[in-house]
């Protein structure tokens, strides 16, 4: 059982919005306990009269971060399937500064203010009805400044990337960094702030091991661990597990029927990334609406992100299955063939064929249905004529629609904004 | 057209699945709430000797909201029928094995039931309409003269709770059409859920009921101080402590319910375990598993029992909590109810 849940598929899409409401319960219940439901206690840390917002929240990351990297380099979590957030610079820069300036003035940061509004409090709720209305206010001018949000692309880029470091030594870095900033803290409430110590702090403790101290203790000794561990992503090097595969491919969950993927286009999910296989010229000639052309020599381990959910194509079903074997051991987790092929697409998808007259009315109601699906592709249902059924599949190979041909508002085709994020 | 077709989310396409609407669950919500309040309010009257308790504030103006809470089920229940004009004819007849003959005619001995207990709490709760029409007040003063009389309104009150409260389970339990309704336990499920959002509605009310000023809680003041003590009342008026924890045994009532109501639907035919399946896993997961479980039950009980404890501020938010969880497992039910079939069975 490996980590991320959700991507290994041991829940779906209703049980992960189960999970969120039990991890924001929880995660609702420890920010109201560490007094962060009150924004005085919140803008205390500006006029450096008490800094546990600082404290908890780096405890919090490299808790998260010491965590996330064993975990990892035991082979329990796989990172490069965590969503990263790509990096926009300078337009996120501006957005901190003015989270930062709204934090100063509401004396809430957007998770406090839900736990504020939650207990009670009414400017909590005023800030949390602002921040709707800001959320609503930005949806609606966002196509007027959607090249200011997306400036300065970065692609998804982490620190140890981007500085060439080695990822364990960062963590090591940033534990040493937050253990100086809890004591920079410390020394700041009492010296700026006036504030008497605990008996308990990290940098005047009344006893000398107290648990505070301990934790710091043990953070440090795990950081120094993850310095010398390596590379937490499993790169180009990891095994393929050929016993696994010829599993899964065996008992045909890698299977994606046509009429299956013409039912996630038409209602327009986008939670999977359609790839076609075939060379350029076919592609041209016609592609299934919303399928991108990648060749076979161009499946590298980098070409789309890990953690997409990817259906492959080909003209018959041969290449795609060469690319599922391909993308299956470049380490892709989430990877489907379309059953049949561009074939199997033209004949149950783009040119059902009728039932015979004398078909159940379950089949008649079924056509009814493929029918209207075909409609929607670009293609035509094929009625045989009379009771009889004919004698050889008389199936007319028309010449397939050209793109331009398919509906131009299929919801698929259109790029959507990602489910994930947070 | 073509995604109406092909995604089924029309009406007008799979007539079957949207045959109730928002009027079926609010009714049954009602409904049960109703049956809740009566039944909790029976149960005073039988266990006070009501000279003593009558500055109960809650229970003072319980009976009026019951009136207007059922009068709006009924409303709703009356906008769901196909043929409005021929409603009398339900009151023509009585047939034994049909839970829709049951409803009707308990729903008209339900009325003067809760007229009477009304009737016996009128002078505190309506004063100034009783001092304009003194014959009320004699009436009241003739109910509440002999114990023996406010016992047995008090008995009606909780037999005929009861069976309103199983009666709204055994309306949906009855469709056989439907497995995920075919269960014998929709009956004390709904009339447990009905005690649970009672004794929360109870404890609404004794919250936005002053009690300062001693005299007693008009049930237009009851109204009025909505607004005002919205979430934080000044403090736990007397009587709430037991109120929660009758609420907490309910709840823990409805929760054995709903594992067993499962249970039995998962050892039961493919069709069976499939509608529960819709809930437990499948599209209504997610609303089931947080509304009615998460916030609806498991919250408002931590909530209650560190209440009780007096580890927390008493606030009304569990309650809150309770009532809309009992809203939210009507429509879930009745929707993924309606949308669970038997073909599901077929090869």
């Amino acid at each position: 059982m490996n980590a991320p849940f959700f991507k290994y598929d041991l829940f779906g899409d209703e049980i992960s919005l189960v999970v969120a409401f039990a991890i924001g319960i929880g995660f609702g219940f420890f920010l109201e306990r560490a007094g962060f439901g009150r924004a005085r206690m919140l803008a205390a840390q500006f006029y450096f009269r008490d800094l546990r917002v600082l404290k908890v929240m780096f405890t919090a990351i490299i808790t998260a971060m010491v965590g996330l990297f064993l975990l990892s380099r035991l082979g329990l979590v796989d990172l490069s399937l965590v969503y990263l957030t790509p990096t926009f610079l300078v337009p996120q820069a501006v957005g901190g500064l003015i989270l930062g300036v709204g934090f100063v003035i509401g004396g809430y940061c957007p998770g406090t203010s839900c736990v504020s509004a939650a207990t009670g409090r009414i400017d909590g709720m005023v800030y949390l009805a602002g921040m709707i209305g800001g959320l609503v206010g930005f949806a609606e001018i966002y196509p007027r400044v959607e090249h200011l949000v997306k400036a300065t692309p970065m692609g998804q880029v982490t620190l140890a990337e981007q500085f060439n470091l080695p990822y364990g030594l960062l963590v090591f870095a940033v534990v040493l960094m937050a253990l100086g900033a809890f004591l920079a803290a410390e020394w700041a409430e009492k010296v700026v702030g006036r504030k008497t110590p605990d008996p308990d702090s990290l940098l005047a403790p009344a006893r000398p091991l107290a648990p505070v101290r301990r934790f710091a203790i043990v953070l440090v000794s795990l950081g120094l661990v993850a310095a010398f561990a390596g590379n937490p992503y499993r790169g180009a090097f990891a095994r393929v597990d050929t016993k696994q595969l010829a599993l899964d491919a065996g008992n045909k969950a890698d299977h994606v029927s046509a009429v299956q993927l013409a039912d996630w286009i038409v209602e327009g999910r986008n939670d999977f990334l359609l790839i076609d296989v075939r060379d350029a010229a076919e592609f041209a000639a016609y592609h299934i609406p919303g399928a991108r052309h990648v060749p076979l020599a161009e499946l590298t381990s980098d070409f789309v992100a890990r953690n997409e959910r990817i259906v492959v194509c080909s003209e018959g079903g041969i290449h795609a299955a060469q690319a599922w074997y391909l993308l299956r051991s470049l380490g892709f987790p989430a990877v489907y063939l379309l059953f049949g092929g561009l074939e199997e697409w033209k004949d149950t998808v783009l040119y059902p064929q009728a039932p015979p007259a004398t078909a159940a009315p379950r089949d008649q109601v079924e056509f009814a249905r493929r029918a209207a699906v075909a409609t929607f592709f670009g293609g035509s249902p094929q009625t045989t004529g009379g009771a009889a059924p004919a004698a050889t599949p008389a199936l007319p190979k028309l010449a397939p629609p050209t793109p331009a041909a398919a509906p131009a508002g299929a919801p698929a085709g259109k790029p959507k904004k990602k489910k994930e994020g947070c | 057209m073509i995604e109406y077709t092909s995604t089924r989310h029309n009406p007008g396409i799979d007539p079957t699945l949207h045959l109730w609407g928002w009027e079926i669950p609010v009714y049954l919500f009602l409904g049960g709430l109703v049956a809740g309040l009566m039944m909790l309010s029976g149960y005073h009257l039988l266990r006070s000797r009501w000279d003593h308790d009558r500055a109960h504030g809650h229970y003072v103006t319980a009976p009026l909201f019951s009136l207007a809470l059922l009068s709006a089920g009924m409303l709703t229940l009356f906008l769901d029928l196909e043929h409005k004009v021929q409603v009398w004819r339900l009151y023509l007849t009585f047939r034994p094995a049909s839970p829709m003959s049951w409803g009707s005619w308990i729903l008209l001995l339900v009325y003067p039931a809760l007229a009477a207990s009304a009737l016996l709490t009128l002078p505190d709760s309506l004063p100034r309409l009783v001092r304009r029409l003194p014959v009320l007040s004699r009436v009241a003063a003739t109910l509440s003269g002999r114990d023996g009389t406010v016992h047995l309104i008090g008995f009606a009150n909780l037999v005929l709770g009861a069976m309103l409260g199983v009666y709204t389970g055994v309306l949906l339990s009855a469709l056989g059409a439907r497995p995920l309704w075919n269960s014998a336990l929709l009956g004390p499920l709904f009339l447990f859920s009905g005690l649970s959002t009672g004794a929360a509605t109870l404890h609404l009310l004794s919250h936005l009921t002053p009690r300062a000023r001693g005299d007693a809680p008009g049930f237009s003041d009851a109204l009025a101080s909505v607004l005002v003590t919205w979430l934080r009342p000044p403090s736990a008026p007397e009587g709430s402590r037991k109120l929660e924890q009758a609420d907490n045994s309910f709840l823990t009532i409805e929760l054995v319910l709903l594992a067993l109501f499962f249970g039995g639907l998962m050892t039961s035919t493919l069709a069976h375990q499939t509608g529960a399946r819709l809930l437990l896993t499948g599209p209504w997961a997610a609303p089931f598993w947080v509304f009615v479980v998460g916030s609806g039950i498991l919250l408002p009980l931590l909530l209650q029992f560190l209440q009780a404890q007096r580890r927390i501020q008493s606030t009304l938010v569990p309650a809150l909590l309770v009532i809309g969880g009992g809203l939210a497992l009507r429509f879930i039910l009745v929707a993924a109810g309606q949308a669970s079939h038997w073909s599901i069975a077929l090869p």
